[in-house]
This record gives C-alpha cells, structure tokens and sequence, in this order.
C-alpha cells in the first residue's frame, strides 16, 4: 500500500506531470504525421528520457505512444495516409466515411474508443502483471530460454508475412547482439580490437537507426506526395456517438480484447492487433457486405484494439523482460539503462515504480479526451507543416540524439550504418522488427542458453524436465513446427 | 533497390559462413564445455539453412530471365535519388566536419543544404535552420549537457 502511496507522490509532481503533458503534444504531433511512427517518437524520445529519473522516463514514453496510436487515426480518415502503421488497417474505411460526410463520426469514435480501448489494456495490465510476476518468480534459466524462443517465435509467425525472411531478420539481430563481451565467459567477441564494439552495440543508436533514419530515406524519396484533403473543418464531434455505443458496445469489447491479448504477445503489437480484430469485426458482422465503404462497426474494433495492446505490451516486457513489440522493446533498453532490471524482481525491488507507470498509463488514456479533441480541432494546421522542413529537423534530432547515446561519433556512425541496413531490408521485404528484438533479447537467450547448457550437461532433454519449461518448450516447437509447415505448403502451392 | 532473393540468399550464405569462420580461432576455456563459440555458430549455422531454404524457394519461383537487380523507378528520378543519398551524406558530412567546425556551423549548414534541396524558399529556410540550431543546441549543449563538439567556431566565438 505505501508503494502506491509513493507512487502517487512520484506521479503528481509538477515536474513529472510537465514531462506527461510536453510529451502527449509530441505523441499527438508524431502520430498525426505521416510517416512518423509510434516507434520513431519513443527511439526520438530515449535521448531525452537517458537524463531523467526513471518516473518522468517511462512516463514520457508511455504518454507519447499512446498519443501516436490515437493521433494516426486522424491523418488516416482526412487524408487516407495512416500517420502510424496501427491505423492501416481501417484507413480506407474512414477515409470512405470521410468522403460520406461522417467524418466527425469516425473522429469522434476513434478518440473516444482509443481511450476506452487504452484503459481496457491498462486494467489488464494490472490485474495480470503482478501475478504473473508472482509465477515467475520461480523461473529458472530454463524457463527463460523457453521464453526468450516463444517471444521471438512468435515476432516472426504473427509479425510477418514472409516468416522465412523474419528468421532471417532475427538471426541478423541476434548476431549483431554476439558483438562485444560474451555474458557467459567474457571473451571479446568479432570486436577487431575496436573499443567501441567492445562495449557492444548500444541499442538505442540502432534503433533511431532502423525506425528513424531509414524511415527518413524514404520520406526524402516521396517528399512531394501529398494526400488529398476531404474537408478541412470539423464538426461537433461527438454526435451520434451514443447511438454507436449502444449498437456496438459489444465490438468494443471483443476488440479491446483481440487488441490485449495480441499486444500482450511477445513480439506483436498494435499494429497487427488492428488488423486482426478489423478482419475478426468483418467475420462475424451481420453486415460484411458495408465494410469498407465507410461502415463504423470494423473502425471501432480496431481502434479500440490497437489503443488496448500499447498497454497489454508491457506485460511481458515488466514480467519477464520480453518486448511485447518494438515499442516495449525500446522500453527495455530504457528500464537496464535506469537500473531497473525488467523482470519478476522490479516488482518487489522497485514496486513504486510499476505502480507509477500504471497511474500515468491511466492518466494519458485519461488525457487523450480533451488533448486529442484538441489534436482534431488543430489537425488541419497540424498536417499542414511541411515535409520539407521536418525531414531535415528530425534528422539532425536524429543526429545529435545517437551522439549524446555514447557521448562519441560512434553513435552516429552506428546509427547511419543500421539505417542504411534497415533500408535496404526493407526496401527487401525483410521485416526490421525482428532484427531489433534479436539484437534485445540477444543476451537474455544467450546467457539462458549457456547456463542451461552448463546446468544440464549438455543434454537437451534436461530443457524439459521442470513442468512449465516443458510446457513452453512443447509450444515453442509447436509454433516453429506449425510456421514451417504454412510456409512449405504456401511454397507448394505458389 | 530490390535484389533478386537469390542474390540476397547468397548474401545471408556468405554472413552465416563468415559468422562461424569468425569463431574458428575463440579460444575455449580449460573444463568449461560450451565456450563463447557455441551460440555464434548455432546463429551462423541457421543463417546458413535459412539462405539455402530462401535460394530454393526463389529458385522455384523465379519467372526465367527475372532481372538478379531491379532498381525501383523511383530510385531513377534524380531529384529522389538525390534525396535519398542527401539524408546518407548529411550524416557523413556531419561525422567528418563536426569534430573540426563545431556543432553550430555544421547543424547549421546541414539544414540549410538538405532544406535548400527538398525546396524550401531561401527566407523560410534560412530561419529554420538558424532557429533549429539554436534550439537543439540550447536543449542537448546547454539543457541536457551532452559534450557537443565545439570545434573551431567556439574557438573563435569564445576564445578557446
């Protein structure tokens, strides 16, 4: 009790609530604009966040993701161009009501249900985190190799659609993770004799590399494609909301549901969580036949699906140290750096601290209503910054935010190596989420890995003696096995 | 820029193999079984069996006579182009100049050029650029305390 007493007192402070506030206006401008992502904004964030206390940190990222799921539905029905990759999937569909006049419809129910959706997660969230924790306590480095290999299974089967080139992306990741000191001996590994690749590759550069830079690249290659404004003024928002509620409470329920559960999966996030729960709306509508011509029904699913698993990510992420997506993965390089080892012992070393992200994660869900009627209300000045002026801004962001990571150029020299890279994967279709969660959970697997080795002499059917390794392990296989067998059959068949 | 997957396969081939030739000469620690090697070469081995599996399957699917190289029509547009390798050559003109110039007339210059070529007009440009250096190095220099190099600017503004 006295945790969450502290947490309150961590949260309230006037410092603390300035960060919530500054960040939310980012989160809201990042997600609004096209091409800026929710992941870009929090790799943007971490060299701001990297001198903060820990509160302020994680309350930083926590507002500003939020914010950019919510804000990239607004781009999506104005202009059809989803501001983040989580609006996608109904992005057509608003931009369909848009041009049947319900724009202030679509709006209205987007903002309100991303809340609603939000806090769903949130509520799980903390209903979920401290018992699992409480099991996972007892893990051993079994248990956690297992882990380790479902997470990353799982990146793969759900995060991709070409699961071959997404194992391919992640044992790039988990090679690049080998560079610098080995957890289980110590050796120097594929250094050269640098100094700088001794201490390994720091994450955070990658990151602004791969999310950021590459983005950039291709934002300077379409610089002068514009979407086309349906109409620039907006309405009273919240008419007809009711009546939308009250016939479709129950979408908003399993959306935020579908939206939990996927977020809460190792490795998939709100992105796919949108997708997914606007396909599961159109299944089971009594109406498919409307999707897609500006029908409301599959928007609030997934609107309330993609808010929900930006909160149900951090589950994993706080209990055992897994990302939950690339946005979660993120938060775990920000957690080491802070001293707050993610895992079962945060919650009994530092409860105040989860507490604390649980108050802010309600507080934005809460400050989404009136910030993101302000964001709607703005969105026509909002969109209107131009392109031209904001790829060079954020890149020269980008620039001096992979210095300060390592105080040296090496930051940057990373960062515009691994944006090249992510480039051309890209550019490849390899997916680049992988890679980033291989590089992540790279030592976590390796050293588990190594002490399971070590403690079972070698023998691998020792990884499946304790019952809920055993279980894991059944499933990880299970999973590879499954993936291999579509993508044999879907090989044979093409 | 898209490559043929076999050529990219053959690519990943090429790194699984030298990612475990890498590990050939890792020493191996006196009754210790399993030594810094060993999670490499389990990488580097996967890396292998998945390029192998990429080949075959583009092999099977390749239409005969597929280019091994096909540059997006984009990609030859000059004024594209240009802003594609412009964002490259910001970042090695910042990593060559900054250290001698200093972290204002480098920023400074950097925006001015990558603005001046995505078309922003002279006056808009040249206040953003001024107005943009100031900011970030009022935040990360003066805010945030990061070690921004001063250069020969700073030598010259405030005397070493």
């Amino acid at each position: 009790m006295t945790a969450i007493i502290q947490a309150f007192g961590l949260v309230l402070d006037p410092y603390v609530l300035g960060v919530i506030f500054a960040s939310a206006a980012f989160g809201l401008f990042v997600g609004a604009m096209p091409g800026l992502t929710a992941t870009m904004a929090t790799a943007l964030l971490v060299p701001v966040t990297f001198f903060m206390a820990p509160v302020p940190a994680l309350a930083a990222i926590v507002t500003a993701t939020a914010m950019a799921i919510f804000a990239g539905d607004i781009p999506a029905a104005m202009l059809r161009m989803p501001g983040t990759p989580a609006s996608a999937a109904y992005a057509d569909e608003s931009y369909e009501m848009a041009k049947k006049g319900q724009l202030e419809l679509n709006l209205g129910v987007n903002l309100v249900y991303s809340a609603l959706g939000g806090l769903f997660g949130v509520a799980v969230l903390i209903l979920a985190a401290p018992a699992l924790a409480e099991l996972a306590i007892n893990f051993s480095s079994f248990e956690y190799f297992w882990l380790a290999c479902l997470g990353l299974m799982c990146a793969i089967m759900i995060g991709s659609n070409d699961p071959l080139k997404g194992f391919i992306s992640l044992l790039l990741g988990l090679g690049v993770g080998c560079i610098g000191i080995d957890p289980a001996a110590g050796f120097p590994r594929f250094t050269f004799g640098n100094v700088d690749l001794m201490s390994g590759i720091n994450f955070i550069p990658t990151m602004i590399g791969v999310f950021a830079v590459s983005e950039l690249m291709r934002g300077a290659m379409a610089i002068d494609l514009h979407g086309l404004m349906v109409q620039d003024k907006v309405g009273a928002l919240f008419r007809g909301l009711g009546q939308v509620s009250r016939r479709y409470w129950k979408n908003f329920l399993r959306g935020s549901m579908i939206g939990t559960l996927i977020g809460a999966l190792p490795g998939a996030g709100a992105d796919i969580a949108a997708w997914v729960s606007y396909a599961v709306s159109k299944r089971f509508s009594k109406e498919p036949e409307k999707f897609g011509t500006g029908h409301i029904e599959g928007v609030l699913d997934a609107t309330s699906a993609n808010n929900a698993a930006v909160g149900a990510a951090w589950i994993p992420a706080l209990v055992f140290g897994i990302p939950g997506d690339s946005i979660t993965a993120i938060v775990i390089g920000v957690l080491y750096m802070k001293g707050m080892n993610p895992g079962p012992t945060v919650f009994l070393q530092n409860p105040q601290f989860i507490y604390a992200v649980f108050i802010v994660f309600i507080l934005a869900n809460l400050l989404m209503l009136p910030l993101g009627y302000a964001a709607i209300r703005g969105a026509r000045a909002l969109l209107a910054v131009p392109k031209n002026v904001l790829i060079p801004t954020i890149l020269m962001f980008c620039i001096v935010g992979s210095f300060a990571m390592t105080n040296s150029p090496y930051g940057i020299v990373l960062m515009l190596v691994f944006g090249v890279v992510g480039w051309l994967l890209e550019e490849n279709g390899v997916p680049v989420a992988p890679l980033i969660l291989g590089l992540v959970l790279g030592e976590l697997l390796e050293q588990s890995f190594m002490t399971s080795m070590i403690k079972s002499d070698g023998s691998f059917l020792t990884f499946f003696a304790r019952p809920i390794a055993g279980t894991l392990g059944v499933i990880t296989l299970g999973v590879v096995a499954a993936t291999a067998w579509g993508a044999w059959r879907r090989a044979r068949a093409g | 820029m898209r490559f043929d997957d076999r050529l990219a396969a053959l690519l990943f081939l090429a790194l699984g193999a030298t990612l475990i030739a890498a590990t050939l000469n890792f020493p191996a620690f006196p009754g210790q079984k399993y030594g810094p090697a060993l999670f490499p070469r389990i990488l580097g081995a996967g890396l292998i069996v998945c390029a192998l599996a990429l080949f075959v399957r583009a092999q099977r699917a390749a239409a005969s006579g597929a280019p091994l190289l096909r540059i997006d029509p984009a990609l030859k547009d000059p004024r594209r182009i240009g802003g594609l390798l412009l964002v490259v050559g910001a970042n090695v003109f910042y990593l060559l100049a900054a250290e001698r110039l200093g972290f204002i007339p480098t920023a400074f210059l950097l925006l001015l050029a990558l603005m001046a070529w995505f078309g922003v007009r002279p006056l808009t440009n040249l206040a953003v650029a001024l107005v943009m250096t100031a900011a970030v190095h009022w935040f990360f220099g003066t805010l945030m305390r990061v070690p921004l190099p001063r250069g020969l600017f700073m030598q010259i503004v405030a005397g070493g």
